[in-house]
């Protein structure tokens, strides 16, 4: 038996609703159909009145959520691609993320992501989102890369009292499998050794991290050994453990699947940077994905985003420094 | 004046509809002023009596500016909460003093023009180009490298015995720290501050690229001048002597290269190396091409003196344009000596040496002395040819010691 | 009404005396419209979302006067805590949330409160409003947000003030349709249409929208005309509506109108309406003073931060 990583977010959602009678579920064709990517799959059946299909307003559903929150509900938000969230942006960063430090009451709702590409589904089903909503003050953004992050995360997220904006990669969905649900589990905040290495760190989050982990596979052959890091959050960031590694290696390599102006990659080495300057041996690198639009065709999607084969040559140069 | 719109600096006063003397109420509109966006009203907020306006009509105000006052009784001041302009000034003085921070931050509230001045434009404090990128190889030396040296006290120069076995041969913390355990098994001792800081100094010159070239001189004429001179100047003084003369002839050989520019002798001030215990220093003797050896012999004696007593200032070693060292007293003939940092030029002497000169007047060998003249240049500056003229010429007058 | 506007009036003066920080957005006019609103809804039951031009509304729904001056001064001691000014200001957790900038986005927040409202089975009964105006009914949110509360038939009502100017642009650019309650039936919602200077009619109508949203009717939408007698704010002085359209008939003030009516109908006497003004005057007087004696923010003792929790969560308290 195995579990597919959205297999732990069904499940998730499951005990959720299960446990939990101030969760609901809300988005778009995710009542009896079980959402674009089955990621409800039978709780609607199974929790009459708690599953509920939107009509396509995604500024709504997230405005909805914010009231039901207000009123002590506990909404988790199905956006059919973390593309379409930016319809609900307005929503989600000046209503949901300014509203603690305004009222003094937090909104406790979560807002599903399903990120990042797949191939053939082009520039408007295929975004990585999460550097924008990170950049805001008040979200927590959440990018698990497991299975068991997958299904701890999501459960975390929901009991935070603040706006968690949760990014589930959609390539993962089906593609990664575990055992079981009941990897280690680590508090929302704290980042995972996936690999342990000496010769240089990879910080990645989400796909990537598997992606990094098969680039040192790689790299192993010829005797280099390579950390890598996976944020698991994105925001709240933890650049404890990202500059511990940096302090065991000397170098670094930030990996995302977003677009490369700003975002994560260069918050993490902006942050190791200033903060441990003097544990470099060589200029910080980073790899996102190009500065176009997310193409249709596999051929151009998979050189569009960071690869195993692209995190070994940036590993290489950055080796050779 | 009020702040009448975000955006807005300041309002023309259009009509004073009050005199000093006259009576106000609460929410009277009393002057009229407009703004670059529209004409509105200022309301008092309390009840009183005009005494004092300082506004006038058609005259434009910045916002903060105090257009008049208000007598008003202490009942209305608590009934309505308004400030008092003692009330104000207490306020803006405690914020000063406890977080001025905080009162610059709350631009709004601020009540004087001063407030709103801008900030001077910023001057950048560091000159000149960016750090070079791309560096690769052994002189690289990466943050984390530079940050373990700097735990140790060990400088680029020290490292220079260690095989890199990093990147492109570059020396890393590993190789640093098996370097050290390795050498932790040879007896050691610290090092002098003034071994240190000759040591910096010799490596600072290193930097650049250094020639020697020599020349045999006749010391004969010299030494039997000495001995006829009184007071008795030393060989090292009649050589100073000859390179200022030489120098001040040709300046631009010991001009001074940064940059695309070479800065020029000033004054032809020249130092001379002193050994003392575990180092050497160079006090400067000041014009030498303008006094005579007479004039020079008790200043240079002085010098010599406090040299090796330990007694010199900072600005007895400062502004040389070049140095003068007799390693001859050593009984060396010969060696390659290094130019201060700061300076192109270094001129040495070796020991003399009896040895049979061919003379043309008697056609016969004759005993002379003779000694090496050495003359270290940074080659970016001088060529083999101008430092040739250069050490003809102190050859020159050394011939001539009586024009010294 | 007359809460409002005196409270607004004073508001003004202390703007014009440079005592508010940022701008000031009044309601005159529209206090016919917001004082019926929240007096038909009831405090600790029912929802209100105010908008800018609502403190009619607030006051009547129970927002004490204090709210408000401390929020326009900056007292630390108000709702927003010197972190939001003005008519942002809300008490979310009594039924009040505080509104954002964006127009039309307080449409889908209340009809998420009665939506959960429906979930803890306790939504009979209740009515959920929000005010906005002319402009925001151009806004995707303002569509979003009754459309769904449409499909969810919940007990929304929305008040759009039709003040015909959206700051400075008139409703000829900014929708074609002749009346904004020919919407209602696009959604499939209740429509009502009322004078706006008029306060017996919007005590009428807008009772009875509320009256059935209350008991079942699904969301109501009430268009009421009227016009705005002030800037967009106390910094603009509105020199863009024409004389014609100030003189005209919407020109009238509500509060004149509705001083007439009590009067007519016997319901106060001029004497009575004069008292009750200089009560109020004091009242908001003394709501003024406190709050000016009142410390403002200090930079140096806030926490600068906006989430609740505390990170790192350590191993131990995660769950």
């Amino acid at each position: 038996m195995s579990v597919t990583y959205i297999d732990a977010i069904r499940e998730a959602q499951e005990k959720l609703l299960r446990e939990d009678d101030r969760v609901f579920l809300y988005g778009q064709d995710i009542a009896t159909f079980g959402g674009a990517f089955k990621a409800t799959k039978g709780l609607a059946e199974q929790f009459p009145n708690r599953v509920f299909d939107a009509p396509i307003s995604e500024d709504a559903m997230i405005g909805m959520a914010v009231g039901a929150a207000i009123e002590g509900m506990r909404p988790i938000v199905e956006m059919q691609f973390a593309d379409f969230s930016s319809v609900a942006f307005n929503q989600i960063v000046n209503q949901a993320a300014t509203h603690f430090y305004r009222t003094g009451m937090p909104i406790p709702i979560t807002v599903r992501l399903p990120s990042g590409g797949t191939p053939g589904s082009g520039p408007f089903h295929s975004q990585s989102m999460e550097g924008i909503y990170a950049q805001y003050p008040g979200l927590v953004v959440l990018t698990p890369a497991t299975v068991s992050d997958a299904y701890h995360m999501l459960l975390d997220g929901v009991a935070l009292d603040d706006p968690v904006i949760y990014c589930e990669h959609k390539f993962l969905y089906r593609w990664l499998k575990a055992k079981s649900i009941n990897g280690d589990h680590l508090p929302i905040g704290q980042a995972r050794i996936t690999r342990p290495g000496k010769h240089a760190t990879v910080v990645a989050y989400s796909a990537m991290v598997h992606e990094a982990v098969r680039a040192a596979d790689r790299l192993q052959q010829d005797g280099w050994e390579i950390e890598v890091v996976d944020l698991r959050s994105v925001k709240p960031l933890d650049m404890d453990t990202v500059l511990a590694s940096v302090a065991r290696t000397g170098r670094l390599l930030a990996v995302g699947e977003a677009f490369p102006w700003g975002g994560v990659t260069a918050e993490v080495i902006a942050r190791v940077t200033e903060e441990g300057f003097h544990l470099l041996d060589a200029p910080p690198q980073r790899l996102n994905a190009r500065d176009t639009p997310v193409p249709y065709h596999p051929k151009l999607w998979a050189a569009h985003r960071p690869t195993p084969e692209s995190i070994c040559e940036a590993l290489r140069k950055l080796l050779s420094f | 004046m009020p702040q009448l719109g975000e955006s807005i600096a300041e309002a023309t006063v259009i009509r004073l509809g009050i005199s000093v003397g006259d009576t106000v109420r609460t929410d009277q509109e009393i002057i009229e002023v407009e703004t670059n966006k529209a004409v509105m009203g200022v309301t008092t907020l309390c009840d009183g009596v005009v005494s004092e306006l300082r506004a006038q009509e058609g005259v434009s105000y910045s916002v903060g500016t105090l257009l008049g006052l208000l007598n008003v009784t202490d009942e209305e001041i608590a009934r309505t909460g308004v400030e008092s302009l003692e009330g104000i000034e207490a306020k803006r003085g405690s914020s000063q003093t406890n977080s001025p921070a905080q009162a610059e931050a709350n631009l709004h509230f601020a009540l004087d023009d001063d407030a709103y001045e801008e900030a001077p434009a910023v001057v950048p404090s560091v000159k000149g180009l960016p750090v070079p990128t791309g560096v690769l190889g052994a002189h690289y030396i990466s943050p984390r490298m530079r940050a373990r040296m700097d735990d140790l006290g060990i400088r680029e120069a020290d490292i220079s015995a260690i095989v890199g076995t990093g990147a492109g041969g570059r020396v890393t913390v590993e190789d640093l720290e098996r370097f050290l355990d390795y050498l932790d098994a040879w007896p050691s001792s610290p090092a002098s501050p003034m071994r240190l800081a000759v040591a910096d100094a010799m490596r600072r010159s290193w930097t650049r690229p250094l020639a020697t070239v020599g020349l045999p001189v006749l010391l004969d004429r010299t030494l039997d001048h000495r001995r006829n001179h009184s007071p008795k100047p030393g060989l090292t003084l009649y050589l100073l002597r000859a390179f200022a003369l030489a120098l001040a002839e040709n300046p631009t050989t010991a001009g001074y290269l940064i940059g695309d520019k070479v800065v020029h002798p000033r004054s032809f001030d020249i130092g001379v190396a002193v050994q003392v215990e575990d180092g050497v220093v160079v006090p400067v003797m000041r014009k030498v091409d303008q006094k005579s050896l007479s004039e020079l012999v008790a200043e240079y004696d002085d010098l010599v003196d406090r040299a090796r007593r330990r007694r010199l200032s900072e600005k007895d070693c400062s502004g040389g344009i070049a140095t003068v060292t007799n390693f001859g007293t050593f009984g060396l003939t010969t060696g390659t000596p290094i130019p201060l940092p700061n300076e192109t030029l270094i001129l040495g002497i070796g020991a003399g040496v009896k040895k049979p000169v061919w003379s043309k007047q008697v056609e016969a060998f004759l005993p002379a002395t003779e000694a090496d003249l050495l003359l270290t240049f940074d080659h970016r500056v001088v060529d083999g040819g101008g430092a040739g003229v250069l050490l003809n010429r102190v050859s020159g007058f050394l011939q001539q010691p009586d024009k010294l | 009404m007359l809460r409002a506007r005196i409270l607004e009036n004073k508001l003004s003066s202390l703007y014009k005396a440079g005592k508010i920080v940022g701008g000031v957005y009044l309601g005159r006019g529209q206090e016919a419209v917001s004082a019926t609103l929240g007096t038909a809804l009831i405090q600790g039951r029912d929802f209100f979302a105010p908008l800018i031009r609502d403190q009619a509304g607030r006051t009547a729904f129970g927002e004490p006067l204090i709210d408000c001056t401390r929020t326009y001064l900056g007292s630390v001691e108000g709702p927003m805590r010197g972190r939001d000014g003005n008519i942002h200001r809300g008490r979310p957790s009594m039924g009040m949330p505080a509104m954002i900038s964006h127009l039309g986005a307080q449409v889908p927040v209340v009809a998420g409160m009665l939506f959960a409202k429906r979930l803890q089975g306790t939504l009979t009964g209740r009515v959920g409003a929000t005010c906005i105006g002319d402009g925001a009914t151009s806004t995707g949110a303002f569509h979003e947000g009754l459309n769904t509360a449409a499909v969810e038939k919940l007990p929304l009502v929305v008040v759009v003030a039709n003040n015909q100017f959206a700051y400075s642009t008139p409703n000829d650019r900014q929708f074609a349709c002749g009346d904004l309650v020919e919407r209602a039936r696009g959604y499939g919602i209740g429509g009502f249409s009322v004078d706006g200077t008029d306060l017996l009619a919007c005590a009428s109508v807008i009772g009875e929208a509320v009256r059935r949203a209350r008991h079942g009717g699904g969301p109501q939408m009430v268009v009421a005309q009227l016009l705005r007698l002030s800037g967009h704010g106390e910094h603009d002085d509105g020199s863009y509506v024409p004389t014609d359209v100030r003189e005209g008939y919407y020109g009238r003030d509500c509060i004149d109108v509705a001083i007439g009516q009590l009067v007519e109908n016997q319901m106060a006497t001029a004497a009575e309406i004069s008292e009750w003004q200089d009560e109020i005057a004091e009242e908001v007087q003394r709501a003024v003073a406190q709050a000016q004696q009142e410390a403002t923010p200090d930079p140096y003792l806030e926490d600068w931060t906006a989430l609740s929790t505390r990170f790192p969560i350590s191993q131990s308290t995660a769950q």
